[in-house]
């Protein structure tokens, strides 16, 4: 089986544009407006989001033979809670400063619908290599609409991208103030619904009442 | 269908292959885990004794300045200085004294208590007279951004600079947090320190923490401030 055959890139690609976890299927909000007033702080969730659904949708696809029915979704939430256990135990032994800043919601993994959903959906009727795929794909894509979100709270809140200032001390002194609501969980909200909105806009996904 | 007796052992497999999985993670990184925190709190007792540099602290940096430089010593309720070993725990409070070429260049004590949602864990800095605010800083809370959590913004924290936690008589008095600013007309101005404006909880539950803490430790340095004062003498 070729890797890199056209309907694999499909697994990867979907999840990132017309099938996108967080702009058109809406899972995943809680950590999107919790951990995205800072750029670094995205991408380090976005990695271990990657890695934990990477990592559960294979182990749960070679499971699938043999995982009995009635007791299905316990085993995918302890496969889970396991790996996201590992992700914050890693994170406080090498980057204790970046664990003390993603706090309670790096553990809050384990409730992110995106991880159980495409245990359930994907991983239980795929192969383990399939499944890895559909992992990294909708983990990036998850990330990718994270690290938008925190691109324009970071700029607009604290006037920096990724932790560089971009506006001057002239700009300040000019009567430019950071945008306080960017730092707050409101800010978020209205940035992520302009996503939503210009990613539906873009895509053309309607949903169908 | 599979039988009930296969579910139970597939669980029962699965679950003992997690749980090996977890402690095994858990033991093998724990080490690092514990050095992080105590590099984090000693890197915290620098900043707050006035200790800093542009780039950030390596483990290294903070380990090395830290042994250099603090001293930690215990004192019992009545301010006498106690060994380590052989005392309780809950009657001692520890105090880090800063020094440079054997001279006393401030002391910081832990402080906590609470916030409007949680409790605030911090440390307070004196100057060696034992009565001005060196500073102060915050390493945990849970306040909410852009109000109580501007208790470790900068603005915030260099109000305290200099600050004086005793009277003119030698009585403490701690410093208070008050609603909107001090005015300079106000007798009382070296007790104060301006609020922030939405945080009115986040302030009072710091005045109130702030004294009880001070209070505890108040016996040592009313003995650094006599001993201050015959000397100048």
């Amino acid at each position: 089986m070729n890797l890199f055959s056209s309907k694999n890139k499909k697994i990867v690609k979907d999840p990132l544009m017309g099938e996108n976890p967080i702009s058109i299927h809406v899972l995943g909000i809680c950590s999107a407006l919790a951990i995205t007033t800072k750029i670094d702080t995205a991408v380090v969730m976005t990695i271990a989001v990657v890695a934990v659904l990477s990592i559960s949708n294979v182990v749960i696809s070679l499971l699938r033979n043999n995982i009995p029915n009635k007791v299905r979704i316990i085993i995918q939430m302890s496969v889970v809670a396991s790996l996201v256990i590992i992700a914050d135990q890693v994170l406080k032994a090498y980057m204790y400063d970046m664990s003390k800043l993603l706090g309670v919601f790096l553990a809050l993994i384990i409730t992110n619908c995106i991880v159980l959903g495409r245990a359930e959906a994907f991983a239980m009727q795929n192969s383990p290599s399939k499944a890895l795929l559909d992992g990294m794909g909708n983990g990036l894509g998850y990330g990718a609409i994270l690290i938008a979100v925190a691109f324009f709270r970071e700029l607009f809140g604290f006037g920096s991208i990724y932790g560089a200032q971009v506006f001057s001390d002239q700009i300040y002194s000019g009567g430019y103030e950071n945008n306080g609501l960017m730092i707050l969980s409101p800010g978020a909200f209205f940035i992520l619904g302009l996503i939503v909105w210009a990613h539906r806009a873009y895509t053309k996904v309607i949903d169908k009442d | 269908m599979r039988s009930d007796l296969y579910t139970i052992a597939f669980t029962t497999i699965i679950t003992v292959i997690l749980g090996l999985g977890l402690s095994a993670t858990a033991d093998s990184l724990r080490e690092r885990q514990v050095l992080n925190e105590e590099l984090d709190i000693k890197k915290n007792i620098l900043s707050v004794l006035g200790y800093k540099q542009e780039t950030p602290w390596t483990n290294e940096e903070v380990q090395s300045l830290y042994d250099a430089n603090i001293n930690e010593i215990r004192i019992d309720e009545v301010g006498s200085i106690i060994d380590e070993l052989g005392k309780n725990e809950d009657l001692s409070y520890t105090i880090y004294q800063s020094s440079e070429n054997n001279k006393v260049t401030g002391y910081a004590i832990p402080i906590a208590g609470k916030g409007l949602w949680g409790t605030m864990y911090g440390y307070f800095a004196i100057e060696p007279d034992a009565e001005t605010v060196k500073g102060i800083t915050f390493y945990k809370h849970k306040e909410t951004p852009g109000l109580g959590a501007e208790v470790d913004k900068d603005w915030f924290k260099n109000n305290f600079v200099g600050k004086k936690l005793t009277n003119k008589n030698g009585e403490l008095v701690s410093i208070e947090v008050i609603k909107g600013y001090v005015s300079d007309t106000d007798p009382d101005a070296p007790h104060k320190v301006d609020g922030i404006s939405g945080a009115t909880i986040t302030g009072t539950g710091l005045t109130t923490f702030l004294k009880s803490d001070l209070q505890k430790y108040e016996p040592y340095f009313a003995k650094v401030r006599s001993v201050n004062q015959i000397e100048s003498l």
